[in-house]
């Protein structure tokens, strides 16, 4: 959380000479599905004046690479919280998580997020805000040019470049949010609900086009949604969390290939069997 | 015959224009009703005090021979420094406080003691420390400090706390942070300070003026008209104040609004 501890990371990406807008080159090492990330034995504890509440209790996980792993769990339970401390901008009350051998603790360019409220900022046009990280790496001008409109094309938004954020559909919005954390290459890209916020009808063309920028470049994605049917649609596999303190109920295998068919028998049995298992789980709480 | 149509542009403006002018005029009316009732020298009639201030912009002051433009100039100038100072103070100290809550916790039972205080009840310190037409600097700055500064604090505590999670997983440091996203969304909380700050700021120097600054401003002119009893020449001089303080209370209105558009932000 500490500045001194960003710089540390800054000096680690240079003596590899990968800048901080490249940080998937450090793991070039790694072939595709073989473990990228692991998360191990993480638990949060919030402490208010009156009690402690646990809301992790010893989840682990090992995220491969090239994977898309969604996380699903009844509402409540600490789905956002996991996914704020692999970001690191949550400290867990215990736990480790590493990326290759590097152990993450602060906040860093290799794990970028996506945030249900688009988190865009509002003074920036479209172009300027894909281009906040570039700034921050100091990539050169005509390189982040390039890779900017490159990322603005990829999402459908060549004739927003220069609109202002306050001129977008929501839609749209999250595709600039979703430009924004892909054009750095992080090593590991982090969802937290990117189509919460959506109307249903967005929200599937959302997932759509998610579908394929994914099959178009392999991209490691952790994904928290409270969304079954969009995990199943989205994920090689999904986390299925137990209530508060959540820890890990299951981990389902989606066998099928991408694009995916919601009407699929297979599928809609799959979801019926998930949402059973959630449905119980907030039962039991009332 | 011409209709009013509600969605034509130049048809609203042109009823603006036409309320406002009706308003005007009303109240010119009132104005000689309370003068004619009054019957009393320190309400001149509007026609007296209009003939004034024609006779104020044609040949200036007829006791001390300053034109209008001197008065004016002077006045502004002295406004202009005041304001400038308080940003110049105001900007550093309000993202300083607004940045660091125990900074914020100390300062702020100062602030608190300090605020309230009629920036008019500064002025003949002022003017002992800094002479008369500093001294109204001072004042200004004063009046237009503590809007300004209360204004930035709020700006900075009320940034959007994702907009930072999301620089931070974008690779950016604490310092990279303050540059790049608390200043830019602090400005439309800065300009509202400004447009409330330069309200404030305007009463201000024509207050600090009463105590009579020998080389001009126009607050000077009207205590001085006032002590000479030429009531019809100091109302002319309040109706230009009135007519200055609308217009920089006005330009600061606009370009507030532009630059709360621009940054696409509505405070």
């Amino acid at each position: 959380m500490s500045k001194s501890k960003i710089k540390i990371e800054g000096e680690k990406y240079d003596q590899e000479r990968v800048r901080a807008d490249r940080t998937d080159e450090l793991y070039k090492h790694i072939p595709e599905g073989e473990t990228l990330m692991s998360i191990s034995g993480l638990r949060v504890v919030y402490v208010t004046d009156e009690k402690e509440t646990v809301a992790v209790e010893d989840f682990s996980l090992d995220v491969k690479k090239g994977e898309f792993i969604s996380i699903v769990g009844p509402s409540g339970c600490g789905k956002t919280t996991i996914l704020r401390c692999i970001a690191g901008l949550l400290q867990p009350t215990r736990g480790k998580i590493t990326i290759g051998d590097r152990e993450c603790t602060s906040p860093g360019s290799d794990r970028g997020m996506v945030f249900q409220d688009f988190a865009l900022f509002p003074w920036r046009t479209v172009k300027q805000n894909v281009k906040f990280g570039m700034e921050i790496a100091k990539v050169p001008k005509d390189e982040a040019e390039e890779r900017a409109m490159r990322y603005i094309k990829a999402v459908g938004l060549e004739k927003f470049a220069d609109s202002r954020i306050h001129e977008l559909s929501g839609g749209m919005k999250q595709r600039v949010g979703i430009a924004r954390t892909m054009v750095m290459h992080p090593a590991v890209i982090l969802m937290d609900e990117p189509f919460g916020a959506l109307d249903a009808q967005t929200r599937n063309i959302m997932q759509e086009q998610l579908t394929k920028i994914i099959t178009r470049s392999e991209r490691t994605i952790l994904f928290v949604t409270h969304s079954v049917d969009e995990a199943l649609y989205l994920s090689d596999r999904v986390v299925i969390l137990t209530k508060r303190p959540s820890t890990i109920y299951k981990i389902v295998d989606v066998p099928w290939n991408r694009p995916r068919d919601r009407a699929n028998p297979e599928f809609t049995a799959l979801r019926k069997k998930i949402l059973e298992y959630l449905e119980m789980q907030n039962v039991m709480e009332d | 015959m011409l209709k009013y149509d509600e969605h034509n542009k130049y048809h609203r403006f042109i009823r603006t224009v036409l309320i406002t002018a009706v308003s005007l005029i009303a109240f010119v009316c009132l104005w000689w009703v309370v003068s004619k009732i009054a019957n009393n020298a320190a309400i001149p009639e509007p026609f007296e005090t209009f003939e004034a201030l024609i006779d104020l912009v044609c040949n200036g002051d007829p006791v001390t021979g300053l034109s209008l433009t001197t008065y004016v100039v002077s006045s502004l100038s002295k406004f202009l420094r005041g304001f400038l100072l308080a940003l110049a103070i105001a900007l550093p100290i309000g993202l300083i406080l607004g940045n660091f809550k125990r900074v914020r916790a100390f300062v702020n039972p100062w602030i608190e003691v300090l605020r309230p205080i009629a920036p008019i009840a500064w002025a003949p310190i002022f003017i002992l420390l800094f002479g008369y037409i500093q001294g109204a600097t001072f004042v200004v700055f004063i009046g237009i400090f503590f809007p300004l500064l209360t204004n930035i604090i709020f700006g900075v505590t009320k940034i959007d706390k994702v907009l930072i999670d999301a620089s931070k997983t974008l690779g950016a440091s604490n310092m990279q942070i303050f540059l790049k996203v608390l200043i830019p969304s602090t400005v439309p909380y800065l300009m509202n300070g400004i447009k409330v700050g330069l309200g404030i700021g305007w009463m201000c120097i024509v207050a600090a003026e009463l105590y009579a600054t020998p080389l001009g401003g126009i607050g000077f002119y009207v205590a001085n008209m006032i002590t000479y009893g030429a009531f019809p020449q100091a109302y002319a001089g309040i109706i230009v104040i009135a007519v200055l303080g609308l217009l920089t209370t006005g330009l600061a209105e606009y370009i507030s609004r532009r630059v709360s558009r621009r940054m696409g932000m509505d405070v």
